[in-house]
């Protein structure tokens, strides 16, 4: 079977640094999978190379077998794959509703109660506990409300794929906890493929999924959570050594 | 006894052709970050266009309608052959679009020479209010400029595309994430900017001379209306529209068109260093 998402030789260079350095990975469709690795890995470029936001130097992207590498972020928005970023990007002067009805949105010249009043943001309002903040500019949101109305946001894109970049960054323990809960259930019942990128150990704990590590622009191991967790070469990528190094 | 209705509705009238063509320049800068230097130009070439419908015959409306279509047309080709390489680089926009404006205003000065043109006044009626007699036309291109005002708010307060492109001025690379075609909405949005550019130059053809130089006399006060009122949301254009435009012909009036330039350019500096975001300071994204 295809892989729902499959990145070979993928390079990018920025200067002399290698942020993401002859990568390769696939996703199968359906799957949760987290990304975790230290600040300056390159997951974050992984992501803006998914999205059409950088262009890589080498390598491709095929999703569902069709080649998007270097197509413009709104054409590959519209096949299918929506991106959290990590600082909460919600459109602060805009409504709740208002920007949950943004990705439905063609730019064309109609009334937006059409989209901002419809059963599906409605859902989506629901979905994200947002319902009573419908009319709120999104700027009034506490933090982790805003984290979630991108979420929404994301949804509403009707997404096959979604890239989550430290979704609970800035969250409480309970937001956290609560927000993990949200992602399995996108991924369980909705049916959408989740790729994670976290730092919370908590969080990656709860999201109980497969992990893959990530240091120096590659993949450097997979596996589950307690696996991962007793990785030596884990342990000294995130805490270092505690004997020096050998030269 | 100073007649004070008849300056009140010239102010007015003022107001709101500056408003028009303050409201493309704020598009156009609000969205893109590119400071249109041309913008004065496009309001002249529409004008222009008003004259040479005027010398073929046509009707006024036709012309107006001309004068937007042809001058959305020249802004669609502008923003293909020169913005659009320029986009975000606001200093190379001020120096292309000003170069822009020196080809389109010596074109002109090719086909028309540089002498004034005259437009007639499709109404020579008059209204009496009061006292006074008052030109038909002038309350008419005070509705006229309303309703086209009215119809951009709506379209970037109540429309899809309204919503997609404020969505865009906040946040081009989530936009653009979301789904939303930023490339096109940019050009879209400058095509917008620069209709009601032309739609102005030929609704105010009759009042003023049309010559080659009529562009710098509405740029000016339409960058200063959008210091003054501030270049985060719409609404400030009608403020620093009103602010400058009023002061402006009122006291070119009432005392003299120096007196009138000095103090505006007084408010913009008070502005400046009282409200720096404008006098309903308005912000660009987070």
């Amino acid at each position: 079977m295809m892989p729902f998402l499959q990145i070979t030789d993928l390079d990018k260079t920025f200067g002399g640094l290698r942020a993401v350095d002859d990568f390769h990975m696939s996703l199968d469709a359906g799957s949760l999978t987290a990304i975790v690795g230290p600040n300056g890995c390159g997951k974050s470029t992984l992501f803006n190379l998914i999205t059409g936001a950088l262009t890589p130097d080498r390598g491709t992207i095929l999703f569902k077998g069709r080649d998007i590498t270097g197509l413009p972020p709104h054409k590959i928005a519209r096949l299918g794959i929506g991106r959290k970023f990590q600082v909460p990007a919600v459109f602060g002067e805009l409504s709740v509703r208002e920007n949950l009805a943004l990705p439905a949105m063609k730019g064309r010249i109609t009334s937006i109660r059409n989209d901002t009043n419809n059963a599906r943001t409605t859902a989506i309002l629901d979905q994200v506990l947002l319902t009573d903040k419908a009319d709120w500019k999104a700027e009034h949101l506490s933090h982790g409300e805003k984290q979630w109305l991108e979420i929404g946001m994301l949804l509403a894109q009707a997404p096959e794929l979604i890239l989550l970049d430290e979704p609970t960054a800035g969250m409480t323990a309970a937001e956290t906890a609560a927000t993990a809960a949200l992602i399995r259930q996108i991924n369980q019942t909705g049916g959408i493929t989740v790729l994670v990128i976290e730092h919370d150990i908590r969080f990656i704990e709860q999201l109980e999924c497969p992990l893959l590590v990530m240091a120096k622009g590659q993949i450097l191991k997979s596996g589950n959570f307690q696996s991962i967790r007793q990785d030596e070469q884990v342990q000294e990528l995130y805490f270092g050594r505690t004997e020096a190094p050998h030269a | 006894m100073i007649e004070i209705l008849p300056p009140l509705l010239d102010a007015l009238s003022y107001i709101l052709v500056l408003i028009l063509v303050a409201l493309g320049l704020m598009i156009v800068f609000g969205m893109m970050g590119v400071i249109n230097m041309a913008h004065g130009e496009l309001f002249m070439v529409g004008a222009y266009v008003m004259v040479v419908c005027q010398s073929l015959g046509l009707p006024f409306l036709v012309g107006v309608l001309f004068s937007g279509i042809l001058v959305g047309l020249l802004g669609l080709l502008i923003e293909a052959a020169l913005i659009r390489h320029i986009y975000t680089r606001t200093l190379d926009t001020i120096l292309a679009t000003w170069g822009l404006s020196i080809a389109l205003k010596q074109g002109i000065v090719l086909i028309f020479g540089p002498e004034a043109q005259s437009v007639i006044s499709p109404l020579s009626d008059t209204v009496s209010l009061g006292e006074f007699s008052y030109p038909l036309y002038r309350l008419l291109l005070m509705g006229a400029s309303i309703a086209l005002i009215g119809l951009t708010f709506w379209l970037f307060l109540k429309t899809d595309f309204g919503l997609t492109a404020r969505a865009v001025i906040a946040r081009p690379d989530t936009a653009a994430t979301l789904g939303i075609n930023t490339r096109s909405l940019y050009r879209r949005s400058f095509v917008i900017g620069t209709t009601l550019a032309g739609i102005a130059g030929a609704l105010v053809a009759p009042l003023i001379s049309v010559d080659p130089q009529m562009g710098l006399g509405y740029l000016i006060p339409g960058f200063l209306s959008i210091l003054v009122g501030g270049a985060g949301p719409l609404a400030g254009v009608l403020a620093g529209g009103a602010a400058v435009g009023g002061t402006n012909s009122l006291l070119t009036v009432w005392i003299s068109p120096v007196a009138a330039q000095i103090a505006v350019f007084i408010m913009a500096i008070l502005v400046i260093r009282l409200r720096p975001e404008g006098l309903l300071g308005g912000r660009r994204g987070k």
